[in-house]
């Protein structure tokens, strides 16, 4: 694994299309992501590269987004510094609780906006700390 | 980790799954049909490290774990049934999972086999990391070690010695703090909880051999204890009196580390049983049945300790043995005092929690005479306190609108005086209940929501009680300086608490943080540790003359 990827954003969408678009957004922005398409494969990266910051799609077959999230967070080494990030809008208040009940960090309406994307990333980013 | 010469994992069957859990532990998997090759196959492949088998059939299980045994590979058993895997640990088989598993279950059942070989004191896991086995050998969050690796360490001194004495800490209460507090608390609770009784134990003279187990995601511990060959067993009455320091130890830790609404708030109960070593029953067996007799003895404590209970909460209403302590709200942004919540403690310690007393009284029945008993004394201790326009917040239950007596405030100003009601409460009859509310915000009384937005009720329920004031749930508070969530969250919840006229409150705060976050979100009035403790003004004059 090159030094790139030991801190790139793991993306988690089963959509082709939307996870490139995002994977795209965040390279035009100077930083560096993986993909994964489904909860298994995301669990496996999760476990591998550890990524700083996952951003995670709800809506997939198999796990769903909240799950994923449930299992990151359950993680013994990595569950608690990792930042978790919904792509979706939680427009209803139950959403919000339920997010943050999940253990999410923040979350990115879809359809994603560039600009929120970058503020998004940047302000979990901040809040990473460190690794030993 | 750095990339070695790839190691094998020998199976009977291959599956996506099994391949890619290989593939997250670096292994290549070599698929032997059918299962009864397995045996030899072992030795044909000196760098196999690990045998994962479907195969229920017992001669061909047993020979596969007997060669494996041989060569310290861990065998892991892909039962479909209970059966099957019932039949398979009888084969001594070193790990299972409930075939189909996902990856990254059979990685970690395959990982924590490795482990447990290595453990023994041989090299055949080298090919993982080190940290990797610490991760499965330690619970990350307390550091004990997990019953696996206890009972590899203890089972030659276990038989040495002849017995164990198994005791079980029941942790009560650890998920009202995480319902209240949210998961970040809960975990900082359990960090606390773990060193204190580490650090119990190891200043206590229990014996010279000592083995701690703690459960990743769960309230309890077992610890076991090696008599000295020398020393007689502790009797029954030195472990109760073990259990009732230890209590109050972690209790006071725990008190330092989060205050007393945290530390009052759980109990724990403690059972023991004694564990004979006999050569005919499988040591597992016994250890698990010793673990199951302890943990049954301490819920008998617990159901005994309810009793207990009932019993000195009907002594504190009868000699109206309770004391208020006022919690400063104050204005964000000058640090002003607003008002005090009022927060009734029963003096017996355990009835110290205001949670913990309003269940007992429910459970016997008691409810509205503890309420009133309570009230009384936050109103006649508010008496002194108040000044200017200071008010008063006092928590109250929906049933108490029908206790005829609810309402009568002695010489205190009704407009002084703000009824906190939870949204965790049910509310069944609306329109009844807002009657209620109206006749007594025409003589002056105030309201607020209490824990709004845990998720009880809607912002539509919040608005139909017309509250003069919201406050936060404690849960949407904690850390809210690192989640965004919660904090657009709060937002809505400040800018609805404009629309209605009502002013938000945030409790709970603890760090500077916290309160730096929410004045920028525009939240006027806070209440916390970080600003205020809870005052014990006046202490009830009642009590002591009750009690003299």
């Amino acid at each position: 694994m090159d030094a790139s990827a030991a801190s790139a954003i793991l993306v988690v969408d089963d959509n082709d299309d939307n996870a490139e678009i995002v994977r795209a957004m965040l390279e035009s922005r100077g930083f560096a992501a993986i993909v994964a398409h489904d909860g298994d494969e995301a669990m496996a990266l999760f476990e591998s590269a550890r990524p700083p910051l996952v951003l995670l799609d709800v809506m997939m077959p198999g796990r769903s987004g909240w799950e994923v999230c449930r299992l990151m967070r359950q993680h013994p080494e990595h569950g608690r510094a990792v930042r978790i990030v919904m792509l979706t809008a939680l427009a209803e208040l139950t959403d919000k609780q339920s997010a943050i009940q999940t253990g999410a960090d923040d979350y990115v309406t879809k359809p994603i906006d560039l600009g929120d994307l970058e503020r998004c990333v940047r302000r979990n980013l901040a809040l990473v700390t460190p690794q030993a | 980790m750095t990339p070695g010469p790839r190691a094998f994992l020998l199976s009977d069957g291959t599956d996506d799954a099994l391949a890619e859990a290989a593939e997250m532990l670096q292994l290549d998997v070599v698929a032997v049909h059918p299962a009864a090759l397995l045996p030899a196959a072992i030795d044909a492949h000196p760098s196999a490290r690990a045998i994962v088998v479907a195969t229920d059939d017992p001669v061909v299980l047993r020979a596969i774990v007997e060669r494996a045994g041989v060569r310290h590979i861990p065998v892991i058993f892909a039962g479909t049934n209970d059966v099957a895997y019932r039949r398979a640990i009888e084969f001594r088989v070193d790990d299972w999972y409930l075939a189909p598993g996902s990856p990254i279950e059979i990685a970690w059942r395959i990982r924590s086999a490795l482990a447990r070989v290595s453990a023994q004191g041989n090299g055949a896991g080298h090919h993982l990391e080190r940290t990797e086995y610490e991760e499965l050998l330690y619970d990350t969050l307390t550091g004990m070690p997990t019953l696996p690796v206890v009972l590899e360490r203890t089972r030659g001194l276990i038989k040495d010695r002849g017995e164990v004495l198994v005791f079980y800490l029941n942790f009560v209460r650890y998920s009202k703090i995480e319902e209240i507090y949210g998961w970040e608390k809960l975990d900082q609770v359990l960090e606390t909880t773990a060193g204190a009784v580490r650090e119990f134990l190891d200043a206590n003279a229990l014996g010279t051999m000592r083995m701690m187990v703690g459960f990743a995601n769960d309230d309890d511990f077992i610890f076991f204890q090696i008599p000295d060959k020398n020393q007689p067993a502790p009797s029954d009455r030195q472990i109760t009196e073990i259990g009732r320091q230890l209590q109050l130890f972690v209790g006071n830790r725990l008190e330092e580390a989060h205050g007393e609404d945290v530390s009052s708030l759980f109990d724990i109960y403690i059972g023991s049983s004694h564990v004979y070593y006999t050569p005919k029953i499988r040591f597992e067996r016994l250890i698990y049945r010793g673990i199951r007799e302890a943990a049954n003895a301490a819920r008998s404590v617990e159901q005994r300790e309810r009793g207990r209970r009932v019993t000195a909460l009907k002594q504190v209403l009868h000699d109206g043995a309770l004391y208020i302590e006022f919690h400063p709200i104050v204005l964000a942004e000058t640090g002003v005092i607003f008002g005090y919540e009022a927060l009734a403690r029963g003096v017996p310690r355990s009835l110290r929690s205001p949670e913990v007393m309003f269940e007992v009284a429910a459970e016997a029945d008691l409810v509205w005479e503890l309420s009133r008993l309570c009230r009384d004394r936050a109103l006649a201790g508010a008496k002194e306190l108040l000044h200017g326009n200071q008010l008063l917040f006092v928590n109250i239950d929906p049933h108490d609108f029908a206790d005829p007596g609810f309402g009568e405030l002695g010489s205190v100003d009704p407009h002084r005086v703000v009824l906190e009601i939870t949204e965790r409460t049910a509310i069944k009859d609306y329109p009844k209940f807002r009657e209620r509310l109206r006749t007594f915000r025409e003589r002056g009384f105030r309201f607020a929501v209490d824990d709004a937005g845990s998720g009880y009720a809607g912002l539509g329920s919040i608005a139909n009680l017309e509250p003069d004031f919201i406050k936060l749930d404690i849960s949407l508070i904690n850390s809210i300086d690192t989640n965004f969530i919660k904090q657009n969250l709060v937002e809505t919840m400040v800018g609805f608490a404009k629309e209605q006229g009502a002013m938000v409150i945030a409790e709970g705060i603890e760090r500077a943080e916290e309160l730096e976050t929410v004045k920028r979100i525009g939240v006027p009035l806070v209440q916390g540790f970080l600003l205020h403790r809870p005052e014990r003004a006046g202490v009830a004059a009642g009590a002591h003359a009750a009690r003299a």
